[in-house]
């Protein structure tokens, strides 16, 4: 037990020593939550749209007051003289309105008028939310010019839980809280572990009384502390910035973030101890650590979006498990029943890291 | 003119870029890193990431257990967004379900349902959605609107009831609906990957060019060979311009196989000049290179370099655009996008593959991204001449 505590005391005072690594671990994730969540957020507000009005009569000012009005779009102007694709090609908006002529006399008259909207569908996703909004929009003047006769039978009433003012902060801000702790503290065991080797300090190691066992405990318990100190900075700022509190049952999260500060912390001593090759093996956590986590754990997409020849392979993404438990508790508050399942993968999924690290050590003596 | 050319094409000159070359073809790393990265990164990003909101796992609790809410759930389960996904007896077993993520969305049909419609009364019908993801949210709350008012429209056509009302309507007070008919420019199949792989295609520019050539900046302090090249009659500037020249080759190699990949495997359409593209990358790519070197500058060892690219390369790729729109971003931070190279060209891609942009559209993007690669080429020389001295 000693000798776990000096090999964790002795780990922690090499990172205090650089400011690189202190940095890295302390200062970047919080900029990275900072910068990350609201950079990948995909709803949008405020998008520039041009409308074109070839009627100009009081029913036109209407409707283009009525898309005024809303606060995801905003109309700006556009020389009459250009046609409308121009808008789109030099980026000046995202979508073109088209008011054909006669739309007064027609709505006047009690004949249904057809209006264009033209969006740039080169980013699929916010054209969809452009339309989708428009079409809001529309219902919305409808229903308010010709009164509540002309509404459908059957309304619709939607209801939105857990994040009702529709956030995206919300939901990216769990996401890369958990990518940060995916990414600096195995980037720094793998750092120190592979260093152990170029160093060829790991003979030291060997030659001491310390068991392999202790050593490895020793660097993972200090990386873990690393972890968690990490984790403990980023909620600070979840429960700040992003204005979430724990939903329900705070106890999955805390035994899970304990369970998962060990499997990142034993995963970059893996990559350390398999890889002793300092560049070498910070390429491989970042495959691991940033590449699988970003794209595999539905961290910005949903996995089911995922093409079912690279879905399988998510199901053993680390990050998968532990995002979903911090967004069930910051979020929705299932607690144990919803999420047991998955902290016990993810303490699975450490000690089997543990156990390949541990093996990987045996391997670096015979090499040594 | 000519005496630039003379400096260009000096014997020195040659040399040292051959030096450069021979030390780039024995690094097997570095020739698998120009490779391998366009491919597996732009494949893996345009694959995975995927914004599209399809089979939306549907709970229903049908309360009203007539032909009319029948068709109704049919009515919103035939189209590709929802998938039905269990039938629930109560509102809070449907809560529970949403809350343990069995289902995504869950619809309420009230017991008076099938009552109110043959009466001809407005009824309402209440949607559940798990609005953690807000964009997923949106875009299907969007969806559910869009399918009750079809069915809206076909019921009203049906029966003698509607029919007596459509009479009864007609008076001159009625007024006309406004119809929107969207139209998708550009993307009429609104692909996905569109957008995804060309902004990861910028990405991969500068993040590549940026770790390759600090790589290749740092070896030579590493190995301690920098001072056997100072002692030689070259002059700095003729270090430099050796360095970088294999590298910018060896980059733009890197450029052709990523446009390649776009082509092929994501049929990416060409509408526009490829010059532009093509023209575009260069500076991309010497933007990089510009990052890297003074990256280089800065660290001692290939470790360090890439550790201090930790630094610089998530906010460099965050704030671009690349894989989000530019809106999405809090207003404060909009602006900084204009001093992201990234930025300018995932827009110059953008605009001449999928929009067929022309120079007249291009050009503030053009401009923008020219001025950064003269700023960060020069800064880079500086800090690299003080390093030297």
């Amino acid at each position: 037990m000693r000798r776990i505590v000096a090999q964790t005391r002795k780990e922690l005072t090499q990172i205090v020593r650089d400011w690189r690594t202190l940095a890295l671990a302390l200062i970047l994730p919080i900029v990275l939550l900072l910068l990350m969540s609201t950079a990948i957020s995909l709803t949008v507000n405020d998008l520039p749209i041009v409308v074109q009005d070839f009627d100009d009569s009081s029913a036109s000012h209407d409707f283009i007051d009525a898309m005024r009005a809303s606060i995801t779009l905003h109309v700006v102007s556009w020389p009459v003289n250009k046609t409308a694709e121009q808008a789109l090609a030099a980026n000046v908006a995202r979508a073109v309105v088209m008011i054909p002529a006669h739309f007064g006399r027609d709505i006047a008259r009690g004949i249904n008028s057809p209006v264009q909207l033209l969006v740039d569908a080169s980013d699929a996703n916010t054209a969809k939310l452009i339309s989708g909004y428009a079409t809001q929009i529309t219902t919305a003047y409808n229903r308010q010019t010709a009164g509540a006769a002309q509404a459908g039978p059957v309304q619709t009433a939607v209801r939105l839980w857990y994040n009702p003012g529709l956030s995206s902060k919300k939901f990216y801000g769990p996401g890369v809280f958990v990518l940060g702790i995916s990414m600096f503290p195995p980037l720094l065991a793998a750092l120190a572990m592979a260093k152990e080797g170029e160093h060829k300090t790991i003979l030291q190691v060997y030659v001491s009384s310390i068991s392999a066992h202790e050593f490895l405990l020793g660097k993972i318990i200090a990386f873990m502390a690393v972890a968690l100190a990490e984790c403990f900075v980023m909620c600070l700022l979840l429960f700040t910035y992003f204005g979430l509190r724990f939903a329900g049952d705070p106890t999955p999260f805390l035994i899970a973030t304990i369970l998962y500060a060990f499997c990142v912390a034993s995963f970059g001593t893996m990559v350390g101890a398999t890889i002793p090759n300092q560049a070498a093996s910070m390429q491989a956590v970042a495959l691991g650590g940033f590449l699988l986590v970003f794209l595999l754990s539905g961290l910005m997409f949903p996995i089911e979006n995922i093409p079912a020849g690279l879905r399988w392979i998510s199901n053993f993404i680390w990050g998968r498990y532990y995002i979903e438990i911090v967004r069930d508790a910051l979020l929705q508050g299932g607690g144990w029943p919803a999420v047991w399942f998955k902290v016990l993968i993810v303490g699975v999924i450490g000690t089997t890291f543990y156990g390949i690290a541990w093996r990987g050590m045996r391997k670096m003596q015979v090499k040594a | 003119m000519k005496r630039l050319l003379q400096f260009l094409f000096n014997y020195r000159l040659l040399a040292l870029i051959k030096k450069e070359f021979n030390q780039i073809r024995r690094d097997r790393r570095l020739a698998i890193s120009l490779i391998l990265p366009p491919v597996v990164q732009l494949t893996l990003f345009g694959f995975a990431l995927s914004a599209n909101v399809t089979n939306i796992r549907l709970g229903v609790v049908d309360d009203s257990r007539s032909p009319e809410s029948r068709e109704l759930i049919a009515t919103l389960t035939e189209s590709k967004s929802f998938r039905l996904a269990g039938y629930y007896f109560s509102v809070n077993e449907l809560g529970d379900a949403v809350s343990r993520g069995n289902v995504d969305a869950g619809v309420v049909v009230p017991y008076d349902y099938a009552r109110d419609l043959a009466r001809d009364r407005p009824t309402t019908v209440q949607f559940l959605l798990n609005a953690m993801n807000a964009n997923t949210a949106t875009i299907s709350r969007a969806y559910a609107e869009g399918v009750i008012q079809s069915y809206n429209s076909g019921l009203r056509g049906k029966g003698i009831n509607s029919r007596v009302q459509t009479v009864a309507g007609m008076d001159l007070a009625r007024r006309g609906q406004v119809q929107l008919q969207p139209a998708f420019l550009y993307n009429p199949g609104l692909v996905d990957s569109w957008f995804i792989v060309t902004g990861v295609f910028g990405l991969l520019l500068i993040l590549n060019s940026s770790l390759v050539s600090s790589a290749a900046m740092v070896r030579e302090r590493e190995a301690g060979t920098i001072e056997q090249l100072l002692m030689s009659p070259a002059s700095t500037s003729e270090i430099i311009i050796a360095k970088i020249t294999p590298l910018f080759i060896l980059l733009c190699m890197m450029m052709l196989v990523a446009i390649a990949v776009l082509k092929l495997a994501f049929d990416v359409p060409f509408q526009g000049n490829i010059l532009f593209l093509l023209l575009g990358g260069a500076l991309c790519i010497l933007s990089g290179i510009s990052i890297g070197t003074v990256i280089a500058t800065f660290s001692k060892s290939a470790q360090q370099a890439q550790l201090t690219s930790f630094f610089v390369n998530p906010p460099l790729s965050s704030l671009s655009g690349a894989l989000n729109p530019v809106e999405a971003m809090p207003k404060w931070l909009q602006p900084v996008t204009v001093l992201n190279p990234i930025h300018h060209f995932a827009t110059i891609v953008r605009g001449s593959t999928l929009k067929g942009s022309g120079f007249m559209d291009l050009w503030p993007n053009f401009l923008g991204l020219l001025i950064f690669t003269i700023i960060l080429v020069s800064l880079s020389v500086w800090r690299f001449r003080k390093q030297l001295s």
